[in-house]
Parts: C-alpha cells; structure tokens; sequence
C-alpha cells in the first residue's frame, strides 16, 4: 500500500480537474453527436462517473470524506436512472421498433 | 420533518391500496394524507427553524411556505384526477405514489440546507416525472415525451453534478452554511473553480426550470405527457425548482452578484422572448401553454436577477398566481378535449353560450395569466417589475413590458374564441371536483389580486 | 506519478473509443474497459471502498443491464445511421468549447499543489460508514425513496399490459 500511497504524492490537482474535465466532455459530445438512445445513456454514464472522480480527488485533497460518501448517493442515482431509462427504452421500442431519437420526432411546431 | 414522513407513507400506503385492490379508497385517502401534511407544516409554523439531521434540511419559513404551496397544488391536481386516469389503465394506484413520490421529491428541494439534499430532492422529483410522463404506454407521443423528458434530465443532472462536485473542491463542503461562509470570508481568494460550478448550476437548473436557451424539451415534453401530468409538471415542479434555484442562490451567492446577475440577466430576456415568440404562432392550446410556461418561468428569473429580500415573496406571488390560471387552463382543456377530441383555439369557439361559468373560470385564468389588473397575475408582474426596477434595470423592464403586451395577444385568442365566435355545440358537462377546482382556483385568483397582503406577508 | 498520467491517457482514449464507435455493442464494452480504468484511479487514490463499489457496482451490474437490453432489442449491429456530418462538427465545436471554457477557468488556480493524502484512512470503509450513518443520515434514507421510485416505475413501464377483451 506504501507505494500506491507514493504513487499519487506529487500528481498536480489541477491535473486531475482538468482530466475529469474532459471525460466530462466526452461525455457531453457523446449526447450531442450520437443517435443511438442507449449510447446517449452511456455517455450521461461518462459524465456521472467523470463527475465522482473529480468528488473522489477533491475529497482526498481536502482530507474530507463527505466527498466520497456523496459518490455514493451518485451511485444510487445512476442505477435508479439506468433501470427507468432502458424500462422507457424498451417500451418506446415495442412501439415504434427503433431506438433511433430521430425516429420520434412527431411532436413538432 | 414529520410532514415530509407523511408523504412518503402516505405514498407506500397508496401503493398497498393499489396492491389490496381498493380502488375506490385512493382518491380519498391521497387527499386526506395531503390534508394531514399541510396541518403538519401549519404546526410548524412561527417556530425558530434549525437546520435538522446535521444541517441536511431547514424547514424555515421559506421552506414551510413553499411546501405548503406544493402541497396545495397538488391537491388541486389530484381532485382534478378524478376518472382522468381510470380510462387510460388498471394501475392506478401506481400513478398516485408516484405523484406523491414526486411531491415528496419537490419539497425536499425547497426545504434543503445541504448540497446532497438539493441533488436528490431533484432526482426523486424527476425520476417519478419521467415515468408519468410515459404512462400512456400505446400513445406515441407520450413515449417521446418521456424519453426526451428523461434524456435531457438525465443530461442536466450530469451538469448539476459537475458544478456541486466544483463548488465542493472550491469551499470543502456541500453544507450551504459552510460554503456561505467560504463565500463571505475569502472575498478576494475566491476559486475560479467556484465562478465555473455556479454557471454549471446556473445551466442545469435552468434545464429544469425550462428556461431559454435550456427550453427547447419543454414543449415537446408538455404537449406529448398526458394533461394531467403535464398540469403537475408545470405548476408543482417548476414551482419547486424556481424556489430551489432561489434559495441557492440567496443563501450562497449574493456576494458574487457581478458575476452571475449578468448571465442571468441574458437568459431571461431570451426566455422572455423565446416564450412569447413561438407562442404567438400556436394554432394548438396546449402548445400554446407550454410555451406560455417557458416566458412565466423568463418572469420568475427577474426575482433572481434583482435578488434581495423582497425576492422571495414576489416569486412566492407570482408562483402562486401562475400556478392557479394553468391550473384552470390546462384543466378546462381536458374537458374540452374529452368533449371535442380537439386541442385547437377553434375547440373553444362558442363556449360561453353553453357552459357560461366555465368560460368565466377560463377568462379569469388567462386575464391572470396576461397579467391584467385586478387579477393576481397583474400584482405578480407588478412585484417582479419593481423590484428589477429598483435595482435599476430599466432596459429589461421595458423588454418586459413589451412581452407582456404579446402575451395579452394570444391569451385574448382564447377568450376571443369562446366569447366572440358563435358555434352551435353541446354543452361539456362538469364532474363535481372540477368545479371545486375552477371555483377555488378563480376565487382565489380574484381574492388575492384585490388583496394581495394576504400572501405578501408571509415570509 | 507515471502511473496516474497512464491511466489518465488510457480512460481518455477508451471513452472516446466508446462515443466514437459505430457497433453498440463495441461501445459497451469500451465502455467497461473505461470504468476499469477509474477503478485503477481510485486505487491511486487510496479510495478502496469506492473502487469496489465502483468495480461491482457499474462494471458488474449497470453494464450488464446495458449489454441485456441491447441483445433483448437485437440492436447489435451498426445499423445506426450516422447524424449528418454537420452535426458531427456542432457537436463537437460543442464540446470543444465547453472544454476550452472549463479548462481556462481552471488555469487562473493558482493551487496546483499535488495531491496529498492528508488521511490515508479516509477511503476505508470503517471511516466512510462512520461519515455516512452520522452526518449523511437523511439522504441516505432519503435515497431509498429514488429507488423505490425507480423500481415501481420501471415495473410499470417495462411490463406488457395484458390484452383487454
């Protein structure tokens, strides 16, 4: 455990900012660029997970664990969303057959 | 506290009754159970508030008001639920503890003294949302309108997310006393982490709250959910997610005024005009709403841009008084579209020879919602205006004004249609609970535009 | 310290990986290989408890769920048509700008200490239950509420109604 521990001694914190920074992009491009429902949920995933990094680190660095606890609530978040998004997947698919968010584009004007 | 155990229990009994089968007892009991939780806040009231549970939540007055408005509200929703949903499907009961689910959500979200609270009052508050919306499992706008309803929350969540977890490298705690604190104490050391979680805030509550340049759900999401859930979305969520937004905002922020009243200050002249814009060009009524809702929620952001201590009340007012005329708008709508299968202006054509105190109810609630005098529309905009005004933003009241002008435009359509165009039609019965609800919901509009001191006090 | 700007390279390039292929199937997986990698960093953190979590909670059961529906719908082939390339680019700019704006904000910090671990015991289990049933009582009460919600919906949605005669 010693040298993990050394391991992260002398890693910038900004580094880590700026690393979460763009996951946190890719996530948000992933949204924007991607037709597929269930890719856009992954990317939302991307954005979840970039954000509990970024807790993770700012908790290490304030030597504060509420910041890891809250990951958790994040945790829970993310299984509550996954498990109604793919049930609204599903049942828009036994409708309309796709998957695609172009195909639902009645609702117009 | 105890309130908010209420609801919560209230909605698992609702789930045992659907379980039990007792269909007939889950009006009743929902509405009792509801009636208990505001006597429970009423109990509550002039009592010093202290933050409870290690500074999670702080039933101030504030918190107290707006719970009870939620409340109330969705009492109004729930007698307005009377055989709406009983046609469309056998689990009704399921319907009811999600809604409750969702309140229960809402006043948790006006009622947080906590960064995690705020986060999961607005979770528990849009998960119930996503699924009401899509509960017209064969009807294919209902399902776009849950999958883009849950997609864009689950996207904003992402950016609430991002921005509590900067606010938290920047201040070192979710409590908003701590960071308050941090605020105050560092004037000059203040993160830029700080200034980028706020605007990540600013984005995400803005998604919720369906304001420009964040909006572009909101029609789509109001026009393709059922119209009940539609009334509940726009009227208790965006009644919770303004005051949400509003108490983060006084608590935390007001010392870095500069940055963000300018920011705030684009978006709502955005929304304004957006809003009213696209509303003009409606042909249907429910549309015509829902873009409506996007220029109220520009009118609730002036609160915000001119924050001080009188904004709470004026959001209070003016919260209240939109609530009431969609309430009635979107209600009367039900019926209409039950009657005629039509969502037009041109479904309305010749209502008041055949249903006079219907029409009455729907004049009162558009005349509020364009904000003529002597109705609590007009005292809402009245307070959202002089308070910018006294901050000297001249230039956006005068942008204001003009919106409200357009406003008037296609409310008056409405009115136009039912009292000036002539159509031989049936008269649209009214169930019972619909006219409590109209009768209420006009009267208290009327009541509170000629006094308005009644609620103007309260915080 | 190479460790952390190994990994840091390798999650970048997996979750681009994911956003940018075509096969959902591809994108799942590259999308575990992501979360692995975040593992690994919360290792480096010294946060083991979350690792685990981490670990079993999205590697084992959020992309299991991910994989299941995409074989129940059938959708395991790159049948997507793509969105025009105009978008692509919107998007992307989109994006770019977003990062460029966080990223400049963040260069104004002056604090660039490295990350130290003050409290070594801080991601322990012991500790992190301690903070949780103590000062974050509530919301984790609370959160019980998100899932029942989330379980009653799903069921009701998710569920085939049977045919009215």
């Amino acid at each position: 455990m010693e040298t993990i521990v050394q391991n992260i001694q002398g890693v910038p914190l900004n580094h880590y900012i700026l690393f979460c920074s763009i996951i946190f992009t890719i996530g948000v491009m992933g949204v924007l660029i991607r037709r597929n429902v269930i890719i856009i949920m992954m990317s939302v995933e991307l954005m979840l997970n970039s954000v509990n990094l970024l807790l993770t680190a700012f908790s290490v660095h304030h030597g504060d664990a509420a910041g890891q606890v809250f990951v958790f609530f994040i945790m829970a978040l993310a299984a509550a969303e996954v498990a109604v998004g793919l049930a609204i997947i599903v049942m828009v698919y036994r409708n309309t057959r796709s998957v695609d968010i172009n195909a639902l584009n009645r609702l117009r004007g | 506290m105890s309130a908010i155990i209420t609801l919560s229990l209230l909605a698992i009994l609702v789930l045992y009754l659907g379980l039990f089968k007792a269909r007939r007892a889950l009006l009743p009991v929902s509405l009792l159970g509801l009636v208990a939780t505001v006597v429970l806040y009423g109990v509550q009231w002039g009592k010093t508030a202290e933050p409870l549970y290690s500074g999670m939540v702080l039933f101030d007055h504030f918190a107290v008001v707006f719970s009870v408005v939620c409340v109330i509200l969705t009492i109004l929703v729930l007698l307005l639920s009377k055989d709406y949903f009983d046609k469309s499907s056998p689990h009704v009961a399921e319907y009811y503890a999600l809604l409750l689910f969702s309140l229960t959500g809402a006043v948790l979200v006006v009622s947080f003294h906590n960064l995690a609270m705020l986060f999961i009052g607005i979770e528990i508050m849009s998960v119930a949302l996503y699924i009401l919306a899509g509960i017209r499992k064969k009807d294919f706008a209902s399902n776009e309108a849950a999958l883009k309803y849950f997609l864009m929350g689950a996207y904003s969540t992402g950016f609430l997310l991002f921005g509590i977890a900067l606010l938290y490298g920047a201040s070192g705690s979710f409590d908003l006393a701590a960071i308050k604190e941090y605020v105050v104490s560092n004037p000059q050391g203040i993160s830029p982490l700080f200034y980028a979680g706020i605007l990540l805030l600013i984005v995400s509550l803005a998604f919720k709250l369906g304001a420009a340049p964040f909006h572009f759900w909101t029609p789509d999401v109001y026009d393709g959910s059922p119209i009940l859930i539609t009334i509940f979305m726009a009227t208790v969520v965006k009644t919770a997610a303004i005051a949400g937004f509003l108490r983060l905002f006084y608590f935390c922020f007001i010392p870095l005024q500069d940055f963000w009243v300018p920011v705030l200050l684009v978006m709502t002249i955005i929304t304004l005009f957006v809003g009213n814009l696209t509303a003009i060009v409606q042909q249907s009524v429910k549309r015509m709403l829902a873009y409506s809702s996007i220029s109220h929620a520009g009118y609730l952001l002036f609160a915000i841009v001119a924050i001080g201590a009188t904004s709470a009340n004026s959001v209070l007012f003016y919260v209240t008084a939109y609530s009431l005329s969609t309430i009635i708008g979107f209600g009367s709508l039900i019926l209409v579209k039950r009657a005629t299968g039509s969502e037009h202006f041109e479904a309305f054509n010749g209502l008041a020879k055949k249903n006079p105190y219907l029409s009455l109810a729907i004049a009162i609630a558009m005349l509020s919602l364009a904000g003529i005098p002597l109705t609590a529309g007009f005292v809402g905009k009245f307070m959202m205006f002089s308070g910018v005004l006294a901050d000297y933003q001249v230039l956006l009241v005068v942008l204001a004004v003009i919106n409200a002008a357009m406003g008037i435009f296609y409310y008056f359509r409405v009115i136009v249609a039912m009292y000036f165009k002539p159509l031989d039609r049936d008269a649209i019965v009214v169930s019972g609970p619909y006219r409590v609800v109209f009768f209420l919901a006009a009267l208290i509009t009327l009541l509170l535009g000629v006094y308005p001191a009644w609620l103007t006090g309260l915080i | 310290m190479s460790v952390f700007y190994f990994v840091a390279f390798l999650s970048i390039f997996f979750a681009l990986m994911t956003i940018f292929t075509k096969n959902p199937v591809h994108s799942v997986l590259y999308l575990v290989i992501t979360f692995f990698t975040f593992t690994v960093h919360y290792i480096l953190l010294n946060a083991q408890f979350l690792a685990v979590v981490n670990f079993i909670v999205y590697m084992g059961a959020i992309m299991v769920l991910f994989l299941f529906v995409l074989m129940l719908l059938n959708l395991n082939k790159d049948t997507e048509p793509l969105k025009s390339n105009l978008v692509k680019f919107m998007g992307v700019i989109a994006g770019m700008c977003l990062l460029v704006t966080l990223a400049a904000s963040f260069r104004l910090l002056q604090i660039s200490d490295p990350v130290v671990l003050k409290n070594p015991d801080i991601g322990l289990v012991s500790n992190l239950g301690k903070v949780l049933f103590s000062d974050f009582l509530l919301p984790f009460e609370i959160s019980s509420i998100l899932l029942l919600t989330a379980m009653v919906g799903a069921v009701l949605l998710a569920k085939n109604d049977p045919k009215k005669v």
